[in-house]
């Protein structure tokens, strides 16, 4: 059994950055691709005539799910090599509100503003600068934040063992809530007027 | 939605489906027992007691401590975070849920090493992952963090260091208190002599 290539040794982790450097490209050109440099693109699924951002989204968190499910069967992976990222509960609801305000007011996430510079596009240059004062003013006052950023440690808890159920029905009911999702969002699309942008 | 959409979304939900109701392996894949052998031959399963404090200290969320001594003494105390496995649940359910968890370094600890590198070797052979031993269990945890150490001779800046950490780390685990072993005796109050003050003579007239 193979897992994640740099955590089981087979290569060295200097080759991290490479990587990096690599998958953030792709990343990249894959919201590029998907229109994810438009703002209004993006805002219009807050007001439900575009909903390309949570397709997108939804398709790749069940295609991976899927991909990893499948490979860790037929004992290609590791699953248990696997980095997941630790849950600190106050500071990802807090976070993810600040998150979510911005992302409606600017029509851009962190990522898909750097696409919108890359490309040139000025809201996205004024979102990401603004990112950066955010970042500059957070890491200065970090000890205020300290120790709501610290709580609600969960460790790195997956969804699925919250609920007690196994991986593999997790994701049958993540597919299952992803297509009813593209169902319910093609219906909304079709009722909503069209924006032309 | 357009044909080629409901045919891939019929196909993820048949994907996902196999998932559910394919046949479940045991999840307990034994190794190769000369890959078991480079790892008993290899030390880095062994984490020592600083390493482990630390990661304890700074609060350190893929850190998972398994507490393998009995639980009358993991109730008179343990680490914090730590959960309580009995050996012989190692292979159970619960033990293996438990250290098959993704994202978590586990780490082994008795009393001493005994029990923990026979609890490893068992677990290694079953390709359990990110499995670690605190070198010399409690009993070294004890003797080295809590039990108050001072330098001897002149101590290179390392090893200050490691000093300095282990006082701070005594100090997160049992409070600023300092042990001590000098019984306290209370100190008797040394009597001021008395000096009483001679008579002074009387005014001699005035109003």
């Amino acid at each position: 059994m193979i897992g994640p290539i740099i955590s089981s040794g087979l290569i060295s982790s200097a080759w991290d950055n490479l990587f990096a450097i690599l998958l953030g490209m792709g990343f990249g050109f894959a919201l590029e691709a998907s229109g994810f440099s438009s703002s209004r693109k993006i805002i219009g699924t807050f007001f439900g005539y575009d909903f390309v951002v949570v397709k997108v989204f939804f398709t790749a968190a069940i295609v991976a799910s899927l991909g990893l499910l499948y490979l860790n069967y037929l004992g290609l992976v590791d699953f248990s090599l696997l980095y997941i990222q630790p849950t600190f509960l106050a500071s990802a609801i807090v976070g993810g509100v600040i998150m979510g305000i911005g992302f409606a007011m600017a029509g851009f996430c962190p990522g898909t503003s750097l696409c919108a510079t890359a490309v040139g596009r000025i809201d996205g240059l004024v979102f990401f600068g603004g990112m950066f004062i955010g970042v500059f003013l957070f890491s200065e006052a970090f000890p205020l934040f300290e120790n709501m950023y610290y709580s609600g440690s969960l460790g790195a808890k997956m969804v699925n063992s919250v609920f007690g159920i196994s991986p593999e029905l997790f994701t049958f009911l993540l597919v299952l809530a992803a297509v009813g999702m593209f169902i319910g969002a093609s219906w909304v699309q079709k009722k909503v007027k069209k924006v032309e942008y | 939605m357009e044909r080629k959409y409901t045919l891939l979304a019929i196909l993820v939900i048949v994907l996902a489906l196999g998932l559910v109701v394919l046949p479940k392996s045991n999840g307990r894949k034994e190794i190769d027992p000369k890959v078991l052998l480079d790892g008993v031959v290899e030390r880095s399963r062994f984490l020592s007691v600083d390493q482990v404090t630390h990661r304890i200290i700074e609060n350190d969320p893929s850190l998972e401590l398994i507490d393998l001594r009995p639980a009358d003494q993991f109730k008179t105390f343990a680490l914090p975070g730590s959960i309580n496995l009995n050996p012989d649940s190692l292979l159970s359910p619960y033990g293996s849920e438990l250290l098959g968890e993704p994202g978590k370094d586990k780490v082994l600890y008795g009393n001493s090493d005994l029990i923990a590198e026979k609890a490893w070797l068992v677990c290694s052979r079953y390709s359990i992952n990110r499995l670690y031993i605190m070198k010399g269990g409690m009993n070294e945890w004890f003797t080295t963090i809590i039990k108050v150490q001072q330098a001897t001779g002149t101590p290179s800046t390392t090893d200050l260091d490691l000093i300095s950490f282990r006082n701070a780390a005594r100090q997160f685990f049992v409070g600023s208190g300092t042990a001590t072993h000098t019984p306290i005796v209370p100190v008797q109050k040394e009597k001021a002599p008395l000096i009483r003050k001679a008579p002074s003579s009387s005014a001699g007239g005035g109003c």
